[in-house]
Parts: structure tokens; sequence; C-alpha cells
């Protein structure tokens, strides 16, 4: 008889995205003074920004770039000397914006085009957390059509509508040894889309202090008949049939903004922002697979996220006529609850400390380098779930480049 | 302008590669030997310590033994090196062992014993015992001296290497001339610390031939009790540390929990809807065996042909085996209910011996009887594998349904080092669990 038990190995896949999957690479003038600018009028980045302050820019804008970005993770298993690091994988968050209105109108029109949210992590296939997860690459462009209306000489408002384009790859590994000796694996690769919007006002007072505040919506990205793809070994394939799909939502939460911007004199400009990310509607992750097995069950994983802050301050220096010194910094509060940390993006509380250079090449255009420094606090965590159980520590490198024409 | 651009383009490049090269980094204490010395460690017990699986002992099975990797680890604080007598990779199956090559259409799995490449070299009929299949002999250092089917009862019997084919395999000489014990062939090297995995076959060969066997009885507690506590003296005598185990409780281990009664009887009335009842040769009070109906109680052992149930028995007036009062289940494929109570009281009686003998020492304990028992009731998560006490899909236990995988060998290591550093305030770093396998599957993975 040796009756065997179906099968029962648990699939649970993961995207466990956190503050660590916000990405706030906007703009290379705001990178530079710490992220801030929902108080400032810097240039076309304004229509993330705040839409509320599109429409008080002097002039029209139209502007790209890049920030490279490197996620360096390590672990250390609970009770082990073993330190595993992800691999060196360059993503590459990247914005353009433009922002047009006829000259002395009273409102402008905007287009921006960016990538708030994404992650690209790569443990390899040996690591302690490889049933958790071998490597992700989450991307969310976001594509935002913008109008700005100027009320009076110191109020203007503007909003925008989202749409957002989002792709997962995932995979880890399945515990099904086959008969060389080789785990199974499992890989969800798939695209969706979602909507929203946002919006903005953007004061001007009459003591030089100007004030912005902006709301993000929430987009609720949904991923419709993902490839769910398992290897494993042959003799036990029917227990993950093949080819199937799989459906997730992802709520990409809501951010609220409040900016400050200030010129103490002419050649400083100091701002400070503070933002709230509702990351609390994040509460579970369900995998709804098209096909279900014994085995192959549709999962869904707690997650019970909590809202995240982060604070973020800067300033600008005309050293001259044509150059620009920024700096800033930053410090962010995690989502993520004990015992629910993954390997996705390790979440943990985090400072960052910018720095800015701007070069006026001509009298419209811009060219503007940007680095970052993230450190994530070393988080000692037993995930609930996987158990898996040790340190993680990460640190962020992202310089940064990008050119503005304006006119 | 060009040139500034291409400079630009440079420092990018270039910082993210500089970038590439500095580490994240976590900072962690130096492991520690504590108070322990592993400069030789030596590993004495059974089939579980020389890394028996699926059945069989083989090369990949010694080379994932659970005191391999605790030597391993034992290296990262000062630990010598730790050599096992080791099946040549000609010879890579030695007893052969058992390989799953598929399923059935109801999801049980069909097995087949590997028969290439064994390490046997012969067979010899010992006078008064029996046949004792001899193995290639093994020379050079050993610190893994796991020896299957050896019971505590046994370490002492000066004979026993002629009737270990496993023990014999170790030793200069030819069965039958052997006449160095267990005991002092592990204690005549010295050595600074040993882990100690002895007495489980003391019960559980009993238990797992439905016991029936007249030559396999329970070990006497008393006798248990005494040799536990000279194999102790012996190996502690030059004030070596070390660390032992408890026997796990029979009915943690698949052996006797997969083939059930209220299975076999859900598969007898499929064919025949009027069956009501299974019997059994169950153990009375008095010793003596009898029918009666068998209740889940019982258990069934794991190799139990399930083909012959229903089937006529000639000498019962073919009567359908199984189902009648007068043709019961045999007694060697059930450790029926009694028979449970009996083994449990034996092994309960054993480990209070091996926890108050090694507590008296100051040794580690790893309690595998409770750890056991725990994974049974409420299995084990380990970075993100789901580790049960099933058949097959558990992931700890071989095809034997008693030994276990290499990766159920890695958890149990990582007890064994948790209990260590425990008792000798030492920090041994644990294994990585995730990188031991489970039971293979048949077939590579599909592309």
């Amino acid at each position: 008889m040796r009756k065997l038990i179906l099968l029962l190995f648990a699939i649970m896949p993961a995207i466990a995205f956190g503050q660590g999957f916000q990405v706030n690479l906007h703009g290379q003038k705001q990178i530079g003074m710490g992220h801030t600018g929902t108080g400032l009028l810097q240039d076309g980045a304004s229509v993330l920004f705040n839409p509320g302050a599109v429409a008080m820019l002097p002039q029209n804008y139209v502007q790209a770039g890049m920030s490279p970005l490197l996620f360096k993770s390590d672990f250390n298993p609970s009770g082990s000397t073993d330190q595993y690091r992800t691999k060196n994988k360059i993503a590459t968050p990247f914005t353009a914006y433009g922002v047009w209105g006829p000259k002395d109108a009273r409102w402008k029109i905007g287009l921006g085009v960016y990538t708030p949210y994404g992650g690209l992590t790569d443990w390899g296939q040996d690591w302690a957390g490889k049933y958790s997860l071998e490597s992700l690459n989450l991307k969310a462009i976001y594509f935002q059509p913008t109008l700005s209306y100027r009320v009076t000489d110191f109020l203007s408002l503007g909003a925008g509508f989202v749409y957002n384009h989002g792709t997962v790859d995932l995979t880890r590994a399945i515990p099904v040894t086959d008969a060389s000796g080789n785990d199974g694996q499992a890989q969800l690769k798939g695209s969706g889309h979602g909507f929203g919007w946002n919006a903005g006002a953007f004061i001007k007072t009459n003591v030089g202090l100007t004030i912005g505040l902006d709301y993000r919506s929430q987009v609720n990205t949904t991923v419709k008949n993902g490839d769910a793809i398992f290897k494993v070994a042959s003799s036990i394939q029917p227990n993950f049939p093949q080819p199937n799909t799989f459906t997730t939502t992802l709520p990409l939460p809501s951010t609220s903004s409040i900016g400050l911007g200030y010129k103490p004199s002419n050649k400083w400009t100091v701002a400070v922002d503070v933002n709230f990310t509702k990351w609390d509607v994040y509460k579970t992750l369900g995998f709804d697979y098209a096909k279900n097995t014994p085995t192959l069950q549709d999962t869904y994983s707690p997650r019970n996220y909590k809202n995240g802050w982060s604070y973020r301050a800067g300033a600008e220096y005309k050293a001259t006529d044509k150059i620009f010194v920024r700096g800033g910094g930053g410090y962010v509060t995690t989502a993520v609850k004990d015992g629910y940390v993954t390997p996705e993006a390790p979440d943990a509380n985090r400072y960052y400390l910018t720095a800015g250079l701007g070069y006026k090449v001509t009298k419209s255009l811009d060219l503007d380098v940007s680095f970052e420094y993230e450190h994530l606090d070393a988080r000692t965590q037993t995930n609930i779930e996987s158990q898996l159980s040790g340190t993680f520590k990460t640190n962020v490198y992202i310089p940064g480049l990008s050119l503005a024409y304006h006119w | 302008m060009k040139t500034y651009r291409s400079y630009l383009h440079i420092l990018l490049v270039t910082g993210l590669l500089g970038f590439g090269a500095c580490k994240t980094s976590i900072n962690t204490p130096a492991p520690s030997r504590g108070t322990a010395d592993f400069t030789r460690y030596i590993s004495v017990g059974n089939s579980l310590t020389a890394g028996y699986a699926d059945g069989g002992l083989y090369r990949e099975g010694q080379l994932n033994s659970y005191p391999s990797i605790i030597a391993a680890q034992m290296q990262k604080v000062g630990g010598g090196t730790f050599t096992q007598p080791l099946f040549s990779t000609d010879q890579a199956n030695g007893s052969g062992y058992l390989r799953l090559v598929g399923f059935n259409a109801d999801g049980t799995p069909k097995t087949e014993q590997v028969t290439s490449n064994l390490a046997i070299r012969g067979q010899i009929t010992v006078p008064g015992f029996g046949n004792v299949i001899l193995y290639t002999k093994y020379t050079g250092d050993i610190n893994n001296y796991g020896v299957p089917l050896i019971k505590l009862q046994q370490i002492t019997y000066a004979p026993y290497g002629n009737l270990s084919g496993y023990f014999e395999r170790l030793l200069p000489g030819n069965s039958p001339t052997n006449t160095t014990s267990y005991l002092d062939f592990v204690t005549a090297k010295p050595y600074t610390f040993f882990t100690d995995w002895l007495g489980n076959n003391d019960a559980l060969l009993y238990a797992i031939t439905g016991g029936a066997d007249p030559n396999l009885r329970l070990t006497d507690k008393a006798l248990f009790s005494q040799l536990y506590n000279l194999s102790i003296t012996q190996l502690t005598k030059s004030g070596q540390k070390g660390a032992v185990a408890t026997i796990p409780d029979v009915v943690a281990v698949p052996y006797f929990t997969t083939v059930t009664v209220g299975a076999i009887l859900a598969g007898v009335q499929k064919v025949n809807p009027a069956a009501k009842a299974l019997y059994v040769n169950a153990l009375n009070s008095d010793g003596s065996h009898s029918a009666r109906i068998a209740t889940a109680a019982d258990l069934i052992i794991l190799s139990f042909p399930t083909s012959m149930m229903g089937q006529p028995v000639a000498a019962a007036g073919n009567l359908p085996y199984g189902l009648t009062p007068l043709t019961p289940i045999e007694d060697k494929y059930v450790l029926d209910q009694g028979e449970v109570a009996m083994t449990q009281d034996y092994v309960n009686a054993y480990n209070a011996t091996i926890k108050s003998v090694a507590s008296s020492k100051g040794l580690a304990i790893f309690d595998a009887y409770a750890f056991l028992n725990d994974v049974k009731a409420h299995g084990l998560v380990v970075d993100g594998v789901n580790l049960s006490s099933a058949f097959i899909s558990g992931g700890i236990f071989s095809l034997d349904g008693i030994h276990l995988t290499p990766r159920g060998y890695a958890v149990v290591a990582n007890e064994f080092i948790k209990a260590i550093n425990k008792q000798y305030n030492a920090s041994i770093p644990l294994a990585n669990v995730s990188s031991y396998r489970g039971v293979k599957f048949p077939g590579d993975n599909t592309k």
C-alpha cells in the first residue's frame, strides 16, 4: 500500500515589496537635494512631485534622466557565519517629463513617465533562502498626463491621471530533488496594469516660503494570466501542471506629501519634505493559479504592512551662474513589521545621503548629476512563514544623470 | 562639451563598477569552541551515525552523515580532520539501497533495489548465528564509527566483529577471527570529543519486525543501564567531552505511520465492500498472541505487502488473508497496540538512563525523542522548506521510512550542534540545511 499522501510541498511565491521597492529617484535636481521637491519649483519633475506646482513653473521643459541603482544586500543566517550576498545587478529607474503652456497663460499641461516602484534582487541559486527567493525583477512604469492651473499668483492647483504598466519576473527553488540531485524551480512571469491619479497644490507666501501639498493615489496593479513555470522532476510534473498561469494583485500604495521651500539668500535654496506612504493596504498577497492540484494550491500569504514615513531635507547652493551644488538626506521608516521581512527587498529603517551637481550647459540646457547612498539598518528576523532566520543588511548606491531642456 | 559628457559617462560606469566591488558585510562574532576541544572528534553509533539511508549504506549517504556535517562545522572552531570509512567511488553503492522509480496510479511509490557497484566481497555462515554478508574492507583512519544494526547490548561482545559485516569491514581481521569489541575498538585511539547515539536498535529492531522475531527482543532495561553507564564511563575516561542523543519514539517514524489499518481496510473495501474489519495477531498481557480486530492503534509496517490482503490462505480453508480471526495479518507485519506500549515503555526507560548518565557526566544531550515527536506533531519549517514526518513528501525520512535523507541528517546535525553549543558555551556555526537534498524523485527537471 505505501500510500503516499499526495505531495504537499508548499509553494508560496512572495512578492513582498516594501519601502525598499518604493523608488524615489524622480529627478536629478531633487535627488541631489535629498529627494525634496514638493514645495519647490525646480523643473519638469514637478509633474510627479506636485502637479499643483507645474503651472507656476517659469518655463516649458523637456527632460529625461536615469539613475542606475545597485542594491547590495547581505544575509547572515542565524547561528551561522555564512554570508550570502546579492549579485551585482544594475536596475535602471528612469524619468522623463514634459511641461508646456503658452507664455503667460494660467495653465500648463504635462506628461511624466517614471518608475516609482521596482526592484532587482538576485541572490543566486545556492543561498540559504533559495526556497523563498532566488531572483526578482519587478518594475512599475507610470504614465501620467497632467493639467495644472494657476488660480492666483500665490496658489496653483494641478492633477494627473496615472496609468501603470507593471512587470514581474520571480524565480525561486522548489524543495523537490530530481534524479540528478537538483532542486526544482518555479518562475512567475507576467505583466499587468493599473490606474490611479494624483493631485497637488502649490502656495507662494509673501515671506519667501513656498508650500507644496501632493497626493498620489493607490494604484492596484493586477497581473493577469502571467506564466507560472514549474520545472520539477519529470515523475512529479503532473503535480505542477504545465502550461499554467497565475493572477495576482499588488496594491501600490498611496503617498501623501507636504513640502516647504525657502530661499534664505539668492544663492541658497533649502527644502524639507515629509511623505506618508499608506502601506497598510498591503494585507495579504494572493496567487491564484489557473490549474490547481493538491500540491499546487492557490496561496494567501499575510503581509500586514504598516504605514511608512519619510523625512527629507536638502539644500542647493548656486556657486556660480552656471554651477549648482546640492546636498541632502533623509530617514525612512520601514513598512515591514517584525516577522514579515523577506529577501525580495529586506526592508528596514533606512537613512540616505545625497549629493548633486548642476551645470548650465547653455541658457536652456541643464545637465545634472546626482549620487545617493542608502543604508538599511541590519535587521535580524525570523520570517513567520518561511522561518528563514538571520540578519539582513543592505546598502544601495545610486549615481544618476539627467538633461533638461527648457525654454 | 563632448569630452565633458564622455568624462561623465566614464565616471558613472567606473563609479558603479567601483560600488560593485564594495561589499555589504554583517559583522559576525568569531565562532568559538567554548570549553570543548574538537581536535579529534569521533562519532559512536549505529546506522543513523553511519549515514545509512534508503535501506542501505552507500557512499552518498556516508558523505551526508550527521557526524560529517557536524565535523565540517567544528572545523570552523578549530576542529580536526574527520575521516569516514567511505565506500570507494567504484563501489559507491555499498550494500545497495532503494531508489524511487515512479508512482502507481493511486499515488503510491514504486521502488527498486540498486544492485550495481556494490561493495560486497562475500558471505560467510557463522555457526549458531547465520549468514553474514561481508563488505570490502576499509583501511585507514576512522572518525565515524557508526555501525549499522549494532545494539548497545552488543558493544562489549568480543565476537561481534564476526557477526556484523558492517563492523567487520572496519576491523583488520576477517570474520570469524575477530575478538575486538566495538567499545574497545572505538576508544582505542585518543580523541578529544565524541558523539554517541547508540541504543536505537535495542528497541527498533524488535519493533520493525513486528515484535515477531525471537532473536530480536527488547534489551533488558537493567542491562541497557549497565552498558550505557559502562560505555559513557569508558568514552569519558580521559576527561573527553561529548554529546549523546536519546532514542526516538517508534511511532515518530513513517515506517510505522504510513500504511495504516484504516487505509488498508479502505483499499480492501473497494474490492470487497462486505469486509468490515482487519484482523491482526496481537500480543496478550500474558505474552501470548491471538487474533483480534485491528484498530488504529496497531501499526502496520511500511513494507507490508498489501497485495496479500484478501488472498485465500490455503492452510486455513482458503479464508481471505487478514480478514478473519483464523487468517489474521501475521505478527511480523504488525506492531500491535500492546507491542507499541511495551516498546514505548522500554524506550522511555532507556531515555531516562541516557539523560541521567549524560547529565551526571556533564555531556550535551540532543533529545531526539522530543525533537522527532515535535516534528511529527507540528512539522518543521526550515529556510522556507516545510518538513514533516510524512513518508517521501516530508523531506526528512528516506525511502526506508526509518533513516534520514541528507536534509534530515543536516537537521539532526544542527540539533546536535545546538546542544553542544549550549552545554560547552561554544558557538559552532550551524549547517545550511537548504543545501542538503530530500528524497530524490525519478526523472530530471523538466526543461
